[in-house]
């Protein structure tokens, strides 16, 4: 079913709209037309009253103003029927039939709601959120997000890097820590503004200062800046160009970004976004499970597991899940993964179990190799 | 130094999704026909679809209605000036001209509620031409447009429910989505809800009038938990003649469907509002007002075939039911995986898990999979990490790794290969 077919069907339900509003005003006119006619005959002409009116009975009844209006709102409401059908037949009827019935506290999603707008820098809509919907504390959630917004506008509106060079100076021993060469391109990117804007003495002096400490780190990238001299403001005709193309702005500001939320433990992606979607991943394999299972609706309930898996893409596996091979279940604090002697992994019970609980030496389920419980080790992912 | 000339480097790939991806280029694609099919992600916008088409359903009853009605006043009047125009008392002409004024205004009724309908028929349209612009699953990249406008048409959906009316206008706005949210379906609620948080029950009435036929076709309760509340409002002012006459007048139809119910509240004209008996004491509790909100919320809902609940609390359920895992409690979660945030955790806390069937193990430092392309590696402490993150950190420090977890130093060479199936 593509939604071609949907397009289609509801372009027939247009159709017969159009035609019914257009029917209906000729219909009417026509009607008016024929009345005002009989008024002028009245007035002007002396024939008899009765003919002239007989007359207008007559025309009227050819025009059948009740049937041509049924007759359209018949076609129209029959359109919008088949179209109403084709999306029941479609699309899943009623998406809330795997929703558990179970507390969703609601000062929560209103707090994550507003973290969210915070986030994405839409603060005005944050505030208005925030106090609708009576979120306690808003302007903690806020914070983190104001300087880190008020920067990246510096950038992105005035491409003005100083707020941004600020705070990495702040900051330069964490970015260090984190391996981040952030520093180095902003600089980097205000020498190259400077170049295109001519002053190529003040860009050299920049330069000397600000990029020479950098050199030990970054040479091969120190040398290509010093070469962008040769091209000065005709940087875009030179290997150089993208240094300072708007795209190259815009992956700054996204560094910027990265390197901002890590500093502050915060997620890259907001996290309600990333939940979201994860749903919608998740959601018709969940309402297939909710229609097998409808009949076990206590089941539905209280299970701690879901029997089938909710196959994620890969950009949704944020940490590592064990599933030992041979009890099939996922490792937890209480049963890790152990390593064997063999390099085979299974969990701790797996091995308790195998082992007659430490007492002997058992073979691994995988190869010939034999170990013990105490040469396995924990293993940490 | 040595001065190195490098080849022109390719154009530097498009920002991540901060920015937002630019369309212009499939847009000559997308007029022609394209083909989206109705993926399972597609199915599950039933709402998206059905709210304007019931709406506009709902303007054609009315409208309809009214130009058949006054059409057949209007036509059966001109019968009647042409059947006998001598015994009239008022002379044809000037009844005439009368007949062609109603018929004008028959005309601009017309045309109003047609432009009305045809902005509705727009409405339908808008969503159906966004979800052709679906593109499944692997082309992430024009995903993220879609994807964003959902969650924020799905936030809006909670605002509306939750009658934060302000956030909801200002939202659609900056986001650009009036078309796709159904504000003006709410505006139509709002005033129902605000007057019965104020406890006056007309406009709820009125609108139960409006869309009596509907109601009676799901068996709604709702009229008759109107005109109960009514009923206990004026036993509340000791009005008792008053409750005893509007309970004849309009509680005792619904006597055979609702019998216990009715003779419970009808109980509490004996035990008045100040009763300390429960059974009758929990009836004159103003919180019943509340509960009349959520009961008219769902039978709204229900009418505009809308979710009974937000639709942000079941994809946010859905998710979190899918990235959860047994080992998430214990506070392990990398900050990416968004159950790591106290709030999210919370939310989960009831929840199942998903069931995995095979081992996924993510590299702690480079966040890829290690898989046997790429496969673990163990240090002597027990930690895990994969081959290429260690093979790079070796090579940067002269063989030595250091885990970035635990600090301890060993050689590479210490490491030992870990087979997970």
């Amino acid at each position: 079913m593509d939604v071609d077919t949907i397009r289609e069907s509801f372009d027939r339900v247009a159709e017969k709209q159009v035609q019914y509003a257009t029917r209906s005003q000729e219909v009417i006119n026509q009607l008016i037309k024929e009345i005002e006619l009989t008024i002028t005959n009245l007035q002007e002409t002396n024939s008899d009253q009765s003919t002239i009116l007989a007359q207008l009975k007559t025309k009227i009844d050819e025009i059948t103003p009740l049937a041509q209006f049924e007759g359209c709102q018949k076609e129209l409401n029959l359109a919008i029927a088949r179209y109403t059908k084709l999306l029941e037949k479609t699309f899943t009827t009623d998406i809330s039939k795997a929703y558990r019935d179970v507390e969703m506290d609601i000062p929560t999603i209103n707090e994550i709601i507003a973290s969210h707008f915070y986030r994405q820098g839409q603060f005005e809509i944050g505030d208005r959120f925030s106090s609708e919907a009576q979120v306690s504390e808003s302007d903690i959630l806020k914070s983190p997000f104001l300087e880190m917004h008020s920067i990246l506008q510096s950038m992105k509106l005035s491409h003005d890097l100083g707020p941004a060079l600020a705070w990495v100076a702040e900051n330069r021993e964490k970015l260090l820590q984190y391996g981040s060469s952030l520093e180095l391109k902003l600089h980097e990117l205000q020498y190259v503004e400077m170049l295109k804007a001519g002053k190529r003495v003040e860009a050299l002096k920049y330069a000397r200062t600000h990029l020479a400490p950098l050199a030990n780190e970054h040479r091969a990238e120190i040398q290509k800046v010093f070469a962008c001299l040769l091209w000065e403001d005709r940087l875009d005709q030179s290997p150089y160009g993208d240094l300072s193309s708007p795209s190259h702005w815009e992956e700054l500001a996204t560094e910027m970004v990265r390197q901002f939320c890590g500093l502050m433990g915060q997620p890259f992606e907001s996290p309600l976004a990333v939940t979201l979607a994860a749903g919608a991943e998740g959601l018709p394999t969940l309402l297939k499970l909710a229609a097998v299972m409808q009949a076990k609706k206590q089941e539905w309930q209280e299970m701690k597991q879901l029997p089938v898996p909710l196959d994620l893409p890969k950009e949704y596996q944020f940490h590592s899940v064990f599933v030992c091979p041979v009890l099939r279940e996922q490792g937890s604090e209480e049963n890790p993964p152990m390593l064997m002697p063999c390099g085979h992994v299974l969990s701790r019970q797996s091995i308790l179990k195998l082992s007659k609980n430490s007492t002997r030496a058992f073979k691994c389920p995988y190869c010939p190799q034999e170990g013990t419980v105490a040469q396995c080790r924990q293993l940490y992912f | 130094m040595d001065m190195v000339i490098d080849p022109p480097v390719a154009a530097a790939e498009g920002g991540a999704s901060v920015t937002s991806s630019n369309n212009n280029g499939g847009g000559e694609e997308q007029r022609k026909k394209k083909k989206t099919p109705v993926t399972e992600i597609l199915k599950l916008e039933l709402q998206l679809l059905r709210v304007p088409v019931e709406h506009l359903k709902k303007s054609l009853r009315s409208s309809q209605r009214t130009a058949e009605k006054d059409l057949s006043a209007v036509l059966a009047d001109i019968s009647s000036v042409t059947a006998s125009p001598t015994v009239a008392a008022v002379p044809p002409v000037s009844s005439l001209t009368s007949l062609v004024c109603r018929l004008h205004g028959i005309k601009r009724k017309l045309e109003e509620s047609s432009s009305a309908e045809a902005a509705q028929v727009q409405r339908c349209r808008a969503r159906i031409e966004h979800l052709e612009e679906f593109v499944p699953h692997p082309y992430c990249e024009c995903n993220s447009n879609w994807n964003n406008t959902r969650l924020n048409r799905v936030i809006l959906d909670y605002m509306l429910r939750m009658s934060y009316y302000d956030s909801a206008t200002l939202l659609a706005d900056s986001a650009n989505i009036q078309e796709l949210v159904d504000i003006d379906v709410f505006v139509e609620a709002r005033e129902v809800v605000e007057s019965l948080q104020n406890k006056k029950v007309a406009p709820a009435l009125t609108w139960c009038a409006e869309n009596k036929s509907r109601l009676k076709k799901t068996k709604s309760k709702l009229e008759f938990l109107l005109r109960l509340q009514e009923f206990i409002e004026m036993v509340k002012a000791n009005d008792y003649l008053r409750a005893i006459a509007y309970a004849r007048k309009y509680l005792a139809p619904w006597g055979p469907t609702y019998t216990k119910e009715l003779q419970r509240v009808t109980a509490t004209l004996a035990f008045k509002s100040g009763t300390n008996c429960s059974t009758y004491k929990v009836l004159f509790d103003v919180c019943r007002w509340d509960f009349l909100v959520e009961e008219f919320k769902q039978e709204f809902c229900k009418l505009f075939g809308m979710t009974l609940v937000p639709l942000l609390q079941i994809y946010l359920q859905a998710g979190l039911s899918a990235l959860k895992t047994p080992s998430c409690p214990q506070g392990s979660c990398p900050k990416e995986d968004p159950l790591s945030q106290a709030g999210f955790m919370r939310l989960a806390e009831p929840l199942p898990f998903s069931k995995q069937h095979h081992s996924k193990l993510v590299c702690f430092i480079t966040k890829e999979l290690m898989d046997t392309e790429n496969p673990p590696l163990v240090l002597p402490n027990g930690y895990v990490y994969s081959t290429k993150a260690l093979e790079e950190m070796a090579k940067n420090n002269d063989g030595k790794i250091t885990c970035p977890r635990t600090g301890i130093e060993c050689n590479f060479s210490d490491l030992v290969k870990a087979f997970i199936s």
